[in-house]
């Protein structure tokens, strides 16, 4: 029998393993986009570690949700992630942007084959002003169409839980 | 009674489209279509024209480039776009996701529930919350009608052909719909962008996701280098990733505390055996083009129209004390 105490603690940092994701290997330096608190806890009513200014920088060692794990020149904490931006990547520095640090924290974590977008013209305006109608790729396009049952069936096989979530206004 | 009448022959057309109705509806349907009053059938478009039109819109642009060859990947993203579309008050649409074979970074919505995503951009992601809110935000743009609204605005400049156009849906919608998939490369008022990327990140969480996915796919948009040539279509429809992240935190921060954790499960990735997609070649004008750009007649579309705050004012927001 095991006893609920000693799985309890472990169950909990299982929990918290998960929930917290670490940040890859090398430092993703961020610029504060506007004053903000540096808090204790990834929550709007933790405590405050210190006031961030515009323009000041941090390292990110974590992400969860909304918000990001800052290391900063007054403490580590977390900060509301839309108040942050990443480096600018150069053009033709990287292929996909993965090689960016925005990349690295949120693109593709496995070692996957990125399509090379140097060299390649893709679509642009012109293409699709000039564009016509393709009969065939519209009837390959109807044809991979889900019904109800396969898109509920296939968010059950993924663990997904339907939440009643309200639309969002606009901030007045 | 009239109007009743009207609503439920509207419904039975709609069950039609989705494929649950008998053929006795579609025989009604077409009842309702001759005798319905024109002056107010050219005002407000039903929903099988604006079927019809995203029909047209998103041909169009498989036209400028066509689906990863990818039968896999391309049931996969169906299945999680409806399923996405299911948390809407419009579950019911045909709705169609498709992953264009370009190295463009970019996602397309046209009216009735046509979703394409690009292969440059779904290879940057790397979740299926991510991919969740990229199209949730077009699914966004369907529900609003985004683009039917713009059209309409559009074509009520060349007023003159509405009537004869309403005994033809194909006239109808060719002149709605302009030249090529033009109302793509067009875009939409920043607000349309704005309300579309809160929609979206609401749709994910709804579907069960993380809703921080797309705001974490705009963070890897915000950092890729302005002249990146790979983004500049995208860069020229929407407003800048930045303003779009200040614009969803500022509506998102007093909701952040009650929005559920959500998940963030691994996304299907393209088939690696599928070759890189090919350079994009400028289609040649044909004949059905031809007419439609007689009637083009330099009509012009409000874009970037609403003024919102923008600069260091807003910057101080909600966080900034």
């Amino acid at each position: 029998m095991i006893s609920m105490g000693r799985v309890l603690p472990a169950l909990c940092a299982m929990l918290a393993a998960v929930l917290l994701v670490p940040a890859p290997a090398g430092a993703q330096q961020v610029t504060l986009e506007r004053d903000s608190p540096l808090y204790a806890e990834p929550r709007l009513d933790a405590s405050q570690v210190t006031q961030l200014k515009l323009g000041a920088t941090g390292e990110v060692i974590g992400k969860q949700g909304a918000w990001l794990n800052l290391k900063t020149a007054g403490g580590s904490g977390w900060l509301f992630s839309f108040n942050v931006r990443f480096p600018s990547q150069q053009a033709g520095a990287g292929d996909s942007g993965a090689g960016s640090a925005a990349g690295r924290l949120f693109g593709p974590r496995r070692n996957v084959s990125v399509t090379s977008t140097i060299g390649i013209r893709g679509i642009e305006e012109e293409d699709l002003r000039q564009a016509s109608f393709n009969a065939d790729q519209m009837k390959r396009l109807e044809g991979y169409a889900a019904t109800r049952q396969a898109a509920e069936q296939g968010a059950r096989a993924t663990g997904l839980t339907p939440a009643s979530v309200e639309y969002m206004d606009a901030k007045k | 009674m009239k109007g009743l009448f009207r609503h439920w022959i509207t419904a039975a057309v709609m069950a039609a489209v989705s494929g649950q109705a008998a053929a006795a509806s579609l025989d009604l349907g077409r009842i309702f279509d001759v005798g319905r009053d024109l002056r107010t059938a050219t005002a407000s478009m039903d929903e099988n024209d604006e079927i019809a039109v995203g029909r047209e819109v998103a041909g169009r642009t498989l036209g400028a480039a066509p689906l990863v060859p990818d039968p896999e990947l391309q049931a996969y993203v169906n299945r999680v776009g409806r399923w996405i579309a299911m948390q809407t008050e419009r579950p019911d649409l045909p709705w169609h996701f498709g992953v264009l074979d370009t190295s463009s970074v970019n996602a397309f919505a046209a009216p009735g529930g046509y979703v394409l995503i690009t292969r440059g951009l779904y290879e940057m992601l790397d979740s299926e919350a991510q991919l969740a809110g990229v199209l949730g935000h077009e699914i966004g743009h369907i529900v609003q009608r985004h683009h039917v609204k713009v059209m309409q605005q559009s074509a009520a400049v060349s007023a003159g052909a509405r009537v004869v156009q309403r005994s033809d849906r194909g006239l109808l919608v060719n002149n709605l719909v302009g030249t090529g998939a033009e109302v793509l490369a067009r875009g939409l008022d920043k607000s349309a962008e704005f309300e579309a990327d809160r929609i979206g990140v609401v749709l994910a969480a709804r579907a069960g996701y993380s809703p921080y996915g797309l705001v974490e796919v705009l963070h890897m948009l915000a950092a890729r280098a302005a002249d990146d040539t790979s983004l500049a279509l995208l860069f020229k429809t929407h407003p800048a990733p930045g303003e779009r992240l200040t614009q969803l935190g500022d509506a998102l921060a007093p909701r952040v505390a009650a929005l559920p954790a959500g998940k963030e499960p691994a996304i299907r990735r393209v088939d690696p055996n599928t070759p890189p997609p090919a350079a994009a070649k400028p289609a040649p004008v044909e004949g059905a083009r031809a007419l439609q750009q007689q009637e083009e007649g330099g009509t012009t579309i409000p874009s970037g129209g609403s003024s919102l705050p923008g600069g260091s004012g807003i910057l101080r927001g909600i966080f900034g004390r």
